[in-house]
């Protein structure tokens, strides 16, 4: 969860889920990043239980699916500008990205 | 997932009556005075308010139909929960520091403002979304 939580992206995915179900085209529209990338991001999410997703037709529906501790968590590190990832990314992270972008 | 909640409701009961039962038989030993006794078991059930309440916006439920109605849902459920979480965390808050007399009426008001807030808001989410519906239609 700490990890899902330490990249600015994915925190972002999470601020904008917010707002109410997105799918993951219109959530993937709002970064730079590849598809591979963006989809490696929701399965960091959906791993750590922090998103819940369903198939309807040819896309995939992104919700929130926070406890207000994670979600305090989440305002905590966004408040102190945290950017975990870019150090994890260097061990562990990256790794995890690199796998799940494969699948 | 129903076993589940329900041996963690029953190991939290068991825990109560538990923690009960030792208050009253060291306020029995002298150990304690009744007004510790009396705080240590609102503290306890203040924490546990807010560690269920915690949990309310994670209980997503099923997916519906409209995706208006599927954020409607989860903003009832965030609001509920952190109103719900906040009053638990107060109610222990104000239990464990306040005078007795204080916390008696001010933790019972923390906690009744938190359910107004979310069932009040509860209710105007769905009355919206059935409104919208009979517009709708």
């Amino acid at each position: 969860m700490f990890k899902a939580l330490a990249d600015p992206t994915r925190r972002q995915v999470l601020q904008l889920l917010r707002q109410g179900p997105k799918s993951a085209g219109e959530l993937a529209e709002h970064f730079p990043v590849s598809k591979p990338t963006m989809s490696a991001h929701f399965a960091v999410l959906r791993e750590a239980g922090l998103v819940d997703s369903a198939k309807q037709g040819k896309t995939i529906m992104y919700r929130l699916k926070m406890s207000v501790l994670e979600e305090a968590l989440m305002e905590f590190s966004e408040l102190l500008g945290l950017n975990l990832a870019q150090r994890a990314g260097r061990t562990s992270g990256h790794v995890t990205l690199r796998k799940a972008s494969t699948k | 997932m129903i076993l589940k909640r329900t041996s963690f409701a029953a190991a939290l009961a068991v825990l109560i009556l538990g923690t009960a039962a030792a208050l009253n038989y060291a306020q029995g030993l002298d150990l304690i005075g009744a007004d510790a006794a009396k705080r240590t078991m609102q503290v306890m059930i203040g924490l546990i308010l807010a560690a269920y309440s915690n949990l309310m916006p994670k209980d997503v439920g099923r997916w519906r139909a409209s995706a208006v109605a599927v954020a409607r849902a989860q903003s009832a459920r965030r609001v509920g929960g952190w109103s719900m979480t906040l009053a638990g965390l107060a109610y222990a808050g104000l239990w464990a520091f306040a005078p007795l007399a204080f916390a008696d009426v001010a933790a019972m008001a923390v906690v009744a403002s938190a359910m107004l807030i979310t069932m009040g808001y509860g209710g105007w989410t769905l009355l919206a979304c059935r409104s919208k519906q009979t517009t709708a239609s």
